[in-house]
């Protein structure tokens, strides 16, 4: 690819960008949200037909009409968000729009053949006539995988594959990664992680702001060297150091006996009988595999399964019963979920309407809205967090991951809360963005916060949590401390392995 | 630099629902200017009967904007339109209530028949379009069994099977009357306050952004601590209100309760609210836009009637032109 | 609930009528939702009142051919002695009329007609005769010239046709000319907004003929919002008491054509039936025009 741009109206978000994918290499495309790595395999995968700028093929120059065209030739992409229908079986799935027909009738048996020969080679142990959307969303990543590897795929380029995988099925990918490359195919990978970067690359291009800023071999290009390209400035360490905690600090969230209803009903609990603490200007972390529960526990002391709930909770020592979460937010929790585009956002609106909804109950005394101190509220909020926008009418949708992210926080700071629930807060954010959010943790810590953090990403959790739970099966399984917590012991208590504290 | 700058904005304003709204509503007026009738077209009276003409359908539309905001839809509403018009002419003029007290009573109705549908969607979690048909049926058996399946007017029918007649109420004839020296008719004032009611939730009260809110991401709001349910019983309630507000309007145009009025009325106002440009999907939309469907609609209909054509012809193009304006809508950004 | 009723009542009333020698009579209505058919049952309903040997079942179709069907049959399982039928449409209807013709039961086919001979009567108005003379009245009351205008019903019924075509053939070769026509579905809110229409675009319009009463009061509105229901006069068809016939009483129809329902003919004709008299084969409805001079006198029979 050379020479490419794209404007989206008017505004130019590549500019004389290239790319030289070789047979057999992990080419891993790096940059900050926003910098134009999605925007570029789009144009690649031929679902933005209108670019400047020219691609060839195997040495003959080719222009893709729409994303047919391009899969013909085995140029597939595993997007960033799931494209699974989930009322479909995983069978249906894997050959949506491309069904293998005989005389318009379907071929279920060869499907069927084929598909499990697929999933065998991927080890992916799944039921073929079972809904793609009762499997948890690692398999569910793992089927979209599936799903663009079926026929012959030449260049596959993933888009943040892992940021919702175990460390396991991450594992198995890139197992599997390393079997396409043996047979020559080409791969792209998009990631922010510099664990999984250094790991899997040949060779590395680094985009910011739309423009192309290098490409280089893997080992001649240095971790420091790599993020300065990306930030264009270098980053004082990876984590900002946490201050020591006050000693005696009084608890903000106390919960006894907290036992939460599975809301998807396969088991009986998805939390049970289980008790935490988390005082003033402490950061306690909950680690977990997949279905460990730890996001269930924060949705239920939430309030959002109203009459699923049994236990006791405390905010700052006064009772509270989780009966909706209007009435958590009035006690003075904050629960930023794991999904920003489900859960967090709504897209459609603006940034301005996205962060006072939480909070419209100061903001609109008496039922009656008040546009001058929403305008305030955002412009204030804008502004703390550095969320870069042309103005808070702007769609949040148009925003970059991360900003959108900073959005979520902002709307739940306007509550003016006690106890933050973090579920991944820095899922799907670029560097430089996961550094501020890491920053504000540690200041709204400072200002008597108290912060119950999820998070599936190990330096992350050894470096901001002031203690760690680690929960499996819906109970805790181990407590650590800042000091004794290792990766080792964490990841043994997450498999099960009760640990002495 | 300065007039580039210009231009992008003026860009970014084509591209909105409101002026696709407002274009198409200009495309027809020049359909009434080439198609003018030997002049009709120019007639004051043809702008001030058309308007007259789609208010009713106008009201009802006022409310089912607030409903398809908050993702949901109402069939119901053209049966209440035929339930509150049969109820109305009753009350007054059978049981000789007073207008203000039938009037309550009727408003009373509309409303308690939306909160039912609503309690439906938000408590029994049914889906609106299931709800609302079921409370469609319903409303218009209701009318029916009210009314015996007659037309409730000034002709009264004795025990013995005779007819007697008596003064139609004047509250009839007031809302049928026009006002400002004869400009405007009384029902279009009360479509214009309907929108102005409407538009004041919408864009003035915490209740209205939490119909936004709900509209465009249900667990997303109810996340933030927006009352999900209530917000849903209140928009479907303020629907029923409307509708009964237009089935009051409807009877005192006819001077009689017609059980079967209203019928495939809820059509027409979905028609309306979707070509002004508010989204069936929820969460995006307003009551500016609606008066500009409900314009755009207005005109056509009176286009094809004071050119007196056929009813095959004229069900074609309306379908036509619904579907050109729609998709017109769609390339719209907001 | 009261389907269970009809059918309880049904086998009451059948097993009661042989121990008392009276006759149970079976009313299948296509549509109640038409004032015109309510009236039609009520009708029936208060002529059977004076024969006390008589039993009425009534059936609702509800608008619905197959609905209409079934209750033919059961009303035939339930034994009854004589069927009257209103039928929906010709030519679905027709084979289950002529299963209980075949059975022995006498039928009495009331307004619409069906296919063949399988019915022992039909009694019927003609909605052409009926065009023709509200024309000629039409004609003589505006001296054979003058604008009109024509609010048809659906043009896709065979009434909306037949009105039209009627009329149309009277005012032939006079100086009556239909200036604006549109159809307005039989409904009143559309009639008047399709007089509206026909206000703004001509200054000078003698005459509106609607197709039927509600349509004629719909346009006088109209006239009235514009100030012109002086000069105007409306003619409707139907002539029911609480419509048509109460807006010649209040003076705002000139004149409405009675489209009879038939309800006390077949209560007649049912009778001779079952008294073993059978009535002529067909029975063709004589209307009556209604006009301001005559309605206290019950309106003037049409020739």
């Amino acid at each position: 690819m050379r020479g490419i741009g794209k404007s989206f109206a008017g505004v130019r978000v590549l500019d004389d960008v290239q790319l030289t994918l070789y047979a057999g290499e992990t080419h891993i495309l790096a940059g900050e949200n926003g910098a134009g790595k999605s925007t570029l395999i789009k144009i690649l995968a031929g679902i933005y037909t209108e670019f400047t700028g020219e691609i060839s093929f195997n040495g003959r120059p080719v222009r893709f009409k729409n994303p047919q065209a391009a899969s013909a030739l085995g140029i597939r992409v595993i997007h960033q968000e799931l494209s699974l229908v989930r009322e479909m079986s995983v069978l249906d799935n894997l050959f949506l729009g491309r069904e293998l027909c005989r005389y318009s009738m379907l071929r279920r048996k060869t499907q069927r053949e084929q598909a499990a020969a697929l999933l065998q080679r991927l080890g992916l142990d799944l039921d073929l006539q079972r809904t793609a959307g009762s499997y948890p969303l690692g398999l569910q990543q793992m089927i979209e995988i599936a799903k663009a590897l079926l026929g012959d795929a030449v260049v596959l380029i993933l888009d943040e594959p892992t940021s919702a995988l175990t460390g396991i099925e991450a594992e198995k990918l890139f197992a599997f990664m390393a079997a396409l490359k043996e047979r020559g195919c080409a791969l792209i990978y998009i990631s922010h992680k510099m664990e999984e970067i250094y790991r899997l690359a040949d060779r590395i291009t680094v985009l910011r702001d739309g423009r192309w800023i290098g490409s280089e071999r893997a080992d001649a290009l240095p971790r420091a060297e790599m993020i300065r390209w990306m930030v264009g400035r270098e980053l004082t360490g990876h984590f900002p150091a946490r201050p020591a905690l006050v000693p005696g600090a009084p608890a903000l969230l106390r919960v006894t006996g907290f036992s939460v209803a599975d809301p998807a009903g396969k088991r009986d609990f998805a939390v049970r009988d289980l008790s935490l603490e988390v005082r003033r200007g402490e950061i306690v972390g909950l680690a977990g595999l997949q279905g460990a529960g730890n996001s269930e526990l924060l949705l239920g002391l939430f309030g959002a399964y109203p009459g699923g709930v049994r236990g006791l909770m405390e905010v700052e020592g006064k009772r509270l019963t989780p009966g909706s979460p209007a009435m958590a937010i009035a006690a003075g929790l904050a629960l930023v979920t794991n999904d920003r585009k489900q859960t967090g956002l709504i897209a459609d609106h603006s940034i301005r309407w996205n962060l006072t909804l939480a909070a419209l109950r100061r903001l609109s005394p008496a039922g009656w809205l008040r546009p001058r101190r929403e305008r305030a509220c955002a412009a204030d909020y804008l502004e703390r967090l550095a969320i870069r926008a042309a103005s808070s009418d702007q769609p949040v949708a148009t925003l970059s991951g991360g900003n959108q992210q900073k959005v979520v926080l902002s709307k739940w700071l306007a509550t003016q809360p006690r106890v933050l629930l973090l579920d991944e807060p820095t899922r799907g954010v670029d560097i430089g963005a996961k550094h501020e959010i890491y920053e504000l943790m540690n200041q709204w810590t400072a200002q008597g916060l108290g912060i119950l953090l999820i998070t599936s990403e190990m330096p992350e959790l050894l470096a901001l949590s002031d203690r760690i739970l680690v929960m499996h099966g819906g109970r805790v399984t181990a407590e650590l401390s800042r000091r004794t917590a290792t990766p080792e012991g964490i990841m043994r208590a997450a498999m099960g392995e009760e640990a002495a504290a | 630099m300065k007039r580039s700058e210009l231009m992008q904005q003026g860009r970014q304003w084509i591209r909105s629902p409101f002026a696709r709204a407002l274009l198409a509503l200009i495309c027809i007026a020049i359909l009434g200017v080439i198609f003018n009738a030997d002049g009709a077209f120019y007639k004051w009276s043809t702008h001030r009967d058309m308007f007259r003409q789609i208010s009713v359908f106008g009201i009802l539309a006022c409310g089912l904007t607030v409903v398809i905001i908050a993702g949901g839809i109402d069939l119901s509403v053209g049966s209440l339109v035929g339930l509150n018009a049969v109820l109305f002419s009753m009350l007054t003029i059978h049981c000789g209530w007073p207008a203000a007290a039938a009037i309550a009573a009727c408003l009373l109705a509309g409303t308690a028949a939306g909160v039912s549908s609503g309690g439906l969607v938000a408590k029994f979690r049914l889906q609106p379009f299931i709800a609302t048909l079921a409370m469609m049926v319903f409303a218009r058996g209701l009318a029916k069994w009210i009314s015996g399946g007659q037309k409730v007017s000034s002709a009264v029918q004795q025990a013995d099977g005779a007819y007697s007649y008596v003064e139609t109420p004047a509250i009839f004839n007031a809302l049928n009357a026009r006002i400002w020296h004869d400009n405007v008719a009384v029902v279009s004032v009360v479509f214009l306050v309907c929108l102005a009611v409407t538009a004041l939730i919408l864009a003035r009260l915490r209740w209205g952004r939490y119909v936004y809110a709900i509209g465009g991401n249900e667990e997303a709001a109810r996340l933030s601590g927006v009352p999900v349910k209530a917000t849903q019983l209140l928009a479907y309630g303020l629907c029923g209100l409307f509708s009964a507000v237009a089935g009051l309007c409807q009877a005192a145009q006819e001077l009689q309760g017609d059980p079967e009025a209203g019928v495939s009325y809820e059509l027409t106002a979905i028609a309306i609210v979707v070509m002004g440009g508010t989204s069936l999907a929820g969460g995006r939309g307003g009551v500016g836009l609606t008066l500009l469907g409900a314009l755009t609609i207005g005109y056509l209909e009176k286009i094809l009637s004071i050119n007196a054509v056929g009813e095959a012809a004229r069900l074609m193009l309306t379908g036509t032109i619904i579907v050109v304006a729609v998709i017109f809508q769609k390339g719209a950004k907001r | 609930m009261k389907m269970i009723l009809v059918v309880l009542m049904s086998a009451f009333l059948t097993t009661g009528a042989l121990a008392q020698k009276s006759f149970t009579i079976g009313m299948s209505q296509c549509n109640l939702g038409e004032p015109w058919r309510v009236q039609m049952n009520a009708d029936i309903k208060k002529s059977a009142a004076a024969h006390p040997e008589l039993k009425l079942i009534y059936k609702d179709a509800q608008n619905d051919t197959l609905k209409q069907r079934a209750q033919i049959e059961e009303f035939v399982a339930a034994g009854v002695d004589l069927l009257i039928v209103s039928p929906k449409e010709a030519v679905p209807l027709t084979p289950p009329v002529a299963a209980a013709f075949k059975k022995g039961i006498p039928v009495i086919v009331l307004d619409r007609r069906l296919v063949g001979d399988q019915f022992t009567c039909f009694i019927g108005a003609d909605n052409r005769r009926i065009g023709r003379a509200a024309g000629r009245w039409i004609v003589e009351k505006l001296h054979g010239t003058g604008q009109v205008v024509e609010l048809k019903g659906l043009m896709t019924s065979t009434p909306g046709q037949d009105r039209n075509a009627g009329f149309r053939e009277s005012i032939k070769e006079t100086g009556i000319k239909v200036v604006f026509e549109a159809d307005m579905k039989w409904l009143e809110p559309d009639a008047r907004k399709e007089m509206e229409s026909a206000l703004a675009r001509f200054p000078d319009i003698k005459l509106v003929y609607a197709h039927n009463d509600p349509g004629a009061h719909g346009a006088w509105l109209a006239a009235k919002a514009a100030g012109r229901e002086k000069d105007i006069l409306f003619v409707g068809i139907d002539g029911l008491p609480q419509e048509g016939r109460t807006y010649v009483k209040q003076g705002i129809l000139a004149a409405s054509f009675e489209y009879p329902t038939g309800g006390r003919e077949a209560i007649d004709a049912a009778l001779s039936i079952l008294n073993g008299k059978p009535p002529a084969k067909e029975i063709t409805l004589k209307s009556k025009a209604f006009t301001p001079e005559n309605i206290e006198k019950g309106g003037e029979e049409l020739p």
